[in-house]
């Protein structure tokens, strides 16, 4: 253990003495978590002239992770240039492209195996020249447009060349055509989350229609977009395949995002989200339950409450079955919004809310001409 | 009648002329003394990347001075509407397939010469036409093509394809491997275009490690089989793929050479003069178990 901290300490400060030469520092160690050296460098001492860096993929994934606009906004890719080239190079708008990475895999989406610190250009690992000794990862140009090609060919199912280059002069009749500009300042559109989705289900028999109350779940559980849509590529949205050929998606594809919380193999459970009734929206915690998130629990995951998965019920709305019993020494009560005066603040809970789920105080036991919220035993501070 | 097997009728005939013309059986043979491991280069193509942009197509008729449409044509994807075959007006085609699920990329397969480490086309040709060259590459020579067309029977592949437009003079035509630019120290031309270096140029052998690390780190991504490592005997160019092979409109070929009897055939026959008649019965023999096959080919 000593030893291997030692190696370590010696690594680090070899590689700060080699960076500090040269002025910037490519890789950022102390922020590569847990990792060991042998993760990336396959030689024990690793020097910026052999960083003996082991081949892509490697089993654990380090990366970085910037704002789009913290990047530059185009950039114009010339490095694969031959004066034989059919086509002029290519103004890529990065930061609209960021803008949309940001909607699935952020940065890694591209720039992969990048460890933290600067944002290693694409040329350190996949060389510009089509003919060289290491053949295992692409070239260059095999590496950009294998990445652009993942999303553009799939949104259209074509592959135009002619969508990012132009044709160079010699084989466009000798006419000099100008380069592809759009505007860098271009950033996708704010996407609109729908309040709900309707999804129409006319071939199973439980149900014509499945209500989705995406708001609901998001808010409710506290969801990120990236929670469900992680793997979405653009053509999620932007896909204008012809289908009419398609096999349709299988039981376990329609459910795939539905699974993660709900049994969806239960077959006596698809009236949960399966109806007849347009207006049916199912999801609603306090409509189906009687427990109302919206006000403490709504941050909370599923888990945290309903701790096996696919099992909701059974479980008790009684604050003390989760929290155990409250008293004066361990409940503030400002937390719920509600500071007590002096008065107020010396008296048992039960004083007040007579019942096991902290229902609205009822007064009426030492005042016969106050009610709530009408007067309130305090202040709010919320 | 069972139906008799390509390779079956090969076994036969082989034996038929070792019989009739006192050829020992070990003149068929199994490994080629054309392949140099060492020399031999090749081409992986991983049908994973290939996007179906054509340009080899383009590059190709290019590179051999052959006429060709405008650039812009090729963006044309309704070519993929039909299989299209190698012939003497392109040397590579690349065709389309439907992808393996709803939501993934049709999958596009480029062909060509396959520079079979045993080529049936080399034996197969009586004066030599074929050759096989060190680096993997099988050219053909037009000055001694006498024009018989054993080699487009012969090719497992049937990839050599003959000008049946041109009265005079006619060429077969295949692709050579860019033979030419390849001397000089240049890629092939469609290796060297390709945007998404579907086409991997090197080694054979180092090829075929690259090939099954990849199918190793990406099990997911392709099946667990590198087309041409062993298929009749071995190719220069090998397939990478996400779906079995023959899906894909690469033949399911035993990994035996086929050559290796028809070369007992050519030239044990020549050897020990047979008389002609039956030789063109032999040969006649291959080009109608061909012709059958080419038809339940098109019956599937
Ligand atoms: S694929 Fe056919 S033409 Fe090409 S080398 Fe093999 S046998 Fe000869
Ligand atoms: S290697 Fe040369 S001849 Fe063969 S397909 Fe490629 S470009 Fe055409
Ligand atoms: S150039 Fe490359 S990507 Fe384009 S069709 Fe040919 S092999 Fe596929």
């Amino acid at each position: 253990m000593k030893k291997n901290l030692l190696i370590f300490t010696l690594v680090l400060f070899s590689s700060a003495f080699i960076f500090g030469q040269n002025k910037k520092a490519a890789v950022d160690h102390s922020q590569v978590k847990g990792l060991t050296c042998k993760t990336c460098h396959s030689c024990d001492i690793p020097t910026k002239e052999n960083p003996c860096l082991i081949n892509c993929p490697r089993d654990l994934m380090v990366t970085i992770y910037q704002k789009p606009k913290d990047a530059p906004a185009e950039i114009i890719i010339n490095k694969v240039k031959d004066n034989k080239d059919l086509y002029t190079p290519v103004k890529f708008t990065h930061l609209a492209h960021a803008e949309m990475a940001e909607m699935s895999g952020g940065c890694i989406s591209c720039h992969h195996y990048n460890p933290p610190g600067d944002v290693i250009p694409c040329s350190n690992c996949h060389e510009p020249k089509r003919k060289r000794e290491d053949i295992t990862k692409p070239d260059l140009k095999g590496a950009y447009h294998r990445l652009c090609n993942d999303c553009h060919r799939a949104w259209s199912g074509k592959n135009d060349c002619n969508a990012c280059h132009t044709l160079n002069a010699q084989y466009a009749g000798g006419k000099k055509q100008p380069i592809i500009s759009k505007d860098k300042k271009r950033i996708h559109p704010e996407i609109k989350t729908p309040e709900i989705i309707k999804y129409e289900t006319p071939k199973t028999n439980k149900g014509k229609m499945v209500n989705f109350a995406h708001t609901q779940h998001i808010n409710t559980f506290g969801l990120e977009c990236q929670s469900c849509h992680k793997n979405d590529a653009c053509i999620k949205c932007h896909d204008q395949r012809d289908k009419s050929n398609a096999k349709p998606a299988t039981f376990t594809q329609k459910h795939k995002n539905c699974l993660a919380c709900h049994d969806t193999n239960n077959n006596s459970k698809c009236n949960m989200c399966h109806t007849n009734d347009a207006k049916d929206v199912r999801f609603n915690h306090k409509a189906r339950t009687g427990f109302d998130l919206s006000k403490f629990h709504s941050k909370l995951s599923c888990v945290r409450c309903h701790t096996t998965k696919g099992k909701f019920t059974g479980l008790s709305s009684k604050c003390s079955s989760c929290h155990g019993a409250w008293d004066l020494t361990n409940f503030n009560h400002a937390k719920t919004g509600l500071k007590f005066d002096e008065t107020h603040a010396e008296f048992e809970c039960e004083s007040c809310h007579k019942d096991a789920v902290y229902n609205k105080p009822d007064c009426s036991d030492c005042h016969d001409d106050k009610t709530y919220p009408k007067d309130k035993p305090g202040k709010l501070v919320r | 009648m069972p139906k008799q097997s390509r390779r079956d009728f090969f076994k036969t005939t082989a034996a038929l002329s070792a019989v009739t013309a006192g050829v020992t059986s070990t003149k068929i043979k199994a490994e080629s003394k054309d392949y140099i491991p060492d020399k031999a280069m090749g081409v992986l193509i991983d049908t994973t990347a290939c996007i179906g942009c054509r340009r080899c197509e383009w590059a190709c008729k290019v590179a051999h001075d052959m006429p060709t449409a405008s650039l812009d044509t090729y963006n044309d994807r309704t070519v993929f509407n039909e299989m299209r075959r190698p012939d003497h007006t392109a040397l590579t085609i690349v065709n389309e397939y439907p992808g393996k699920e709803l939501d993934q990329f049709p999958i596009d397969v480029k062909f060509q010469c396959m520079h079979c480490n045993s080529p049936a086309c080399v034996s197969a040709c009586i004066v030599k036409a074929f050759h096989k060259h060190p680096n993997g590459t099988v050219t053909w020579d037009g000055d001694k093509c006498i024009g018989c067309r054993y080699c487009m029977v012969a090719c497992p592949f049937q990839i050599p394809a003959f000008e049946f437009d041109k009265a005079i003079e006619p060429d077969i035509k295949k692709c050579d491997f860019c033979f030419e630019r390849t001397k000089v120290g240049k890629l092939p031309a469609c290796v060297e275009i390709c945007p998404n270096e579907v086409l991997t140029y090197g080694k054979r052998e180092e090829l075929i490690d690259i090939a099954h690390k990849r199918i190793e780190l990406y099990p997911d991504k392709y099946i667990d089989h590198v087309f041409g490592e062993f298929e009749v005997g071995g190719t220069s160019w090998m397939y990478l793929s996400s779906k079995e092979m023959p899906k894909l409109g690469l033949p399911d070929l035993p990994r035996a050479t086929a050559p290796g009897v028809s070369e007992s055939i050519q030239h044990g026959l020549f050897a020990y003069f047979v008389p002609p008649l039956a030789l063109y019965a032999i040969l006649g023999g291959v080009m109608w178990i061909n012709k059958n096959r080419k038809n339940s080919d098109t019956e599937e």
